[in-house]
């Protein structure tokens, strides 16, 4: 067996095996990991069908800006009570599986059987090293033919830019200050120091240290002892 | 098989294609869901770069690079949609989350 | 297959790695002799002399001291956390070529690890990659102080990354090459201005990229003045205020093998790498890159701590406006091929 196949192997295998946890594990977070293993693997098989630039771009996008983007939002919004995968809807969960198993061999049957090959194209691997590399030779192709979908992918991120500063604020403008600084805005620094919109006594004073965090409330609080510390966990679950 | 095929990759892509696939049916947690879609157009971008190796073109990179900028832009608005979303009714839930059907 | 190239660039790399842990454990030191001199103090001098065997003191201490898991933390992500900063910081040091060919028993050895042909590129997805030894680490830690340490790293280095990488785009059109073997080859031609013979180093052709590329490396690797995420006087220690032991020294390595790191890159963009007066060689890299360590620490020994909504505010409404112009300007220079560049 040639080492090649050796290795196409191994990662194919991490990526699967990877993939697979990003669906099975219970916590958010280890499923954002899995999928960072997932893409890193992937992004080596690129390497081995001639495509470093694509490999990349895969880390750089989507492991190094996506995912972690999705990590970022994973710690800001709510973690209390999160759906759970292995309680409830049996249902559905079987009719998932097997809709897959389906399309599996669907797919398989498929690429088994497959006896169209399209034309060869224009950049066998003696073109590719002529201009300089993978990367010269994609330049030249998207400058040239891709012209006209590049500029369009241009103004797709000028509006999904747009789009996510017009998401990111509330509706109101009482609202808009209210919401973002009270309740879900994890305030990183505040430019002032002190936030005048923030009434004080969202603090818990000294007598209510029952008071479990309410719904969206999400005030940092100063722990005065280790139990109370424990008591009340910023983010995710307890683990004892 | 003793040699790398297309086949090898198709398969990976496959396996890939429908894990994400099962995710998407089976979780509830919005974060999730959208973890698995990344790893759909993934599986989708192993199918094009490996016919793009197998016939010598580089249309299929340029397609999975289209791909990867189109993913990132719906990164962008999916985490606001999804911020939005826990911002107002507080949970990422999607079987909470029914206020156009109702 | 031919195995020989394969296992030259293994020991290379070996050897490459042992050098860098060596020049980070001294740069511990030195870093603490010169904000020592700075501040009117000795710093450390006991220990060996001129305080030399400090390192290693440093060492023994971080190794032999108890690994604390708190109870609140997510234990698999907790212990993992570190390796994965240590481990991915010195991969972008693979990419920097430390001199020409030179012939040992009759082979033909380059003088670095792999030159590929996206080398820049993949330091700046390794730089990203590091990203998540921080994030983990400040979310497992189960501390209010470590998450935000990790929220504010990420925005960072995400805001900064962009800067980073676009700052490098006027090389690429200069060279219309992403491997830094022949960025480096471009460099060590001369460059004829009116009477004068100047090296062709892109500190002289893309000055506000070289200083967009300072700004944001030091931002990237969370050195003072932009230190927000560990902040000692707010967060405690941002991220790693529970680590305790090796652990903490993991992060605390790569901390430093970054700085090594982006400092020897810094040097083979901007500063023509081994290209130097009287003989080239890999001495004039090492001179250029303790340039950037020195820089380094003057900034930590001068600067106060930026205020979060500042550093956000420079990265998104000042820096990257400039890349940008940086960016256009070249192309325009490029396209109607002005001077010799």
């Amino acid at each position: 067996m040639a080492i090649e196949v050796l290795i196409f192997y191994l990662l194919a295998g991490v990526a699967i095996a990877a993939a697979a946890g990003v669906v099975l594990a219970r916590n958010p977070v280890h499923s954002a990991v899995s999928l960072v293993l997932s893409f890193v693997n992937v992004a080596a098989i690129y390497v081995m069908l001639r495509a470093e630039f694509l490999a990349v771009a895969q880390v750089i996008v989507y492991t190094g800006a996506i995912i972690v983007l999705v990590l970022f939002v994973l710690m800001l919004v709510q973690q209390q009570d999160l759906p759970e995968f292995h309680g409830g809807r049996p249902l559905r969960r079987a009719v998932g599986f097997l809709l897959g198993l389906v399309l599996l061999a669907e797919v398989a049957a498929a690429i088994l059987t497959r006896s169209l090959r399209g034309a060869p194209g224009s950049w066998p691997p003696e073109a590719v090293a002529a201009v300089g590399g993978n990367i010269q030779a994609i330049g030249r192709e998207l400058y040239s033919v891709y012209m006209l979908p590049i500029q369009a992918t241009a103004l797709l991120l000028l509006a999904a830019t747009v789009g996510a500063l017009f998401l990111a604020r509330p509706e109101l403008i009482e609202e808009r200050l209210a919401v973002a600084r009270r309740l879900f805005t994890i305030s990183l620094a505040h430019p002032r120091g002190v936030d005048p919109l923030q009434p004080v006594a969202e603090l818990p004073g000294p007598h209510d240290n029952e008071r479990k965090p309410a719904g969206g409330d999400r005030v940092l609080v100063m722990a005065r002892n280790a139990e109370e510390f424990t008591e009340q966990p910023a983010w995710g679950e307890i683990r004892r | 098989m003793s040699e790398l095929t297309t086949a090898h990759f198709l398969f990976l892509s496959a396996a890939l294609f429908i894990i994400g696939m099962v995710g998407v049916l089976t979780r509830r947690n919005v974060l999730i869901i959208f973890m698995c879609v990344e790893l759909m157009l993934n599986a989708v971008n192993v199918s094009f770069i490996g016919f793009a190796w197998e016939q010598n073109a580089l249309t299929g990179q340029i397609f999975a690079l289209f791909v990867i900028a189109v993913a990132a832009a719906e990164a962008v608005i999916g985490l606001g949609i999804v911020m939005a979303l826990s911002r107002r009714l507080d949970t990422v839930d999607i079987d909470e989350v029914r206020q156009l059907r109702e | 297959m031919d195995w020989e190239p394969l296992i030259v660039s293994y020991l290379f790399g070996f050897v490459l790695l042992n050098v860098l842990l060596l020049a980070m454990a001294y740069m511990t030191w030195l870093e603490r002799r010169l904000v020592a001199f700075f501040q009117d103090r000795i710093g450390p001098n006991r220990t060996g002399p001129f305080g030399l065997l400090q390192p290693i003191a440093d060492a023994v201490k971080l190794i032999s001291k108890e690994d604390i898991v708190p109870a609140n933390a997510d234990r698999l992500v907790f212990l993992v956390a570190p390796l994965l900063s240590f481990v991915l910081a010195p991969l972008g040091a693979l990419v920097v070529p430390f001199g020409d060919a030179v012939t040992v028993f009759g082979r033909q050895v380059n003088l670095y690890v792999i030159d590929i042909n996206v080398a820049a590129l993949y330091f700046l997805a390794v730089g990203s990659m590091g990203v998540y030894g921080i994030i983990l680490g400040g979310y497992a830690s189960g501390n209010r102080y470590s998450l935000l340490g990790a929220l504010r790293s990420t925005a960072q280095v995400i805001s900064y990354e962009l800067v980073l990488g676009l700052s490098l785009v006027g090389i690429f059109i200069l060279t219309g090459s992403l491997s830094l073997v022949d960025i480096l080859r471009v460099q060590q031609r001369t460059l004829v201005l009116g009477g004068l013979e100047l090296p062709n180093w892109f500190l002289l052709s893309q000055p506000l990229a070289f200083v967009l590329f300072l700004i944001a490396a030091v931002a990237e690797t969370n050195r003072a003045p932009f230190d927000l995420p560990e902040a000692e006087t707010e967060l405690i220690a941002g991220y790693f205020t529970e680590y305790s032991g090796f652990r903490f020294s993991f992060y605390f390595l790569a901390e430093y093998i970054n700085m090594i790191v982006v400092s020897l890159i810094a040097a083979t963009l901007f500063l023509g790498g081994i290209d130097g007066p009287f003989v080239d060689g890999v001495w004039w890299l090492a001179v250029k890159a303790f340039i950037f360590l020195f820089f380094y620490v003057w900034l930590r020994a001068t600067l106060p701590r930026f205020r979060y909504d500042q550093l956000m505010g420079l990265a998104w409404k000042v820096l990257l406006p400039l890349a940008l112009i940086n960016i256009g300007v070249t192309g325009l220079v490029r396209l109607w091929g002005i001077g010799a560049l």
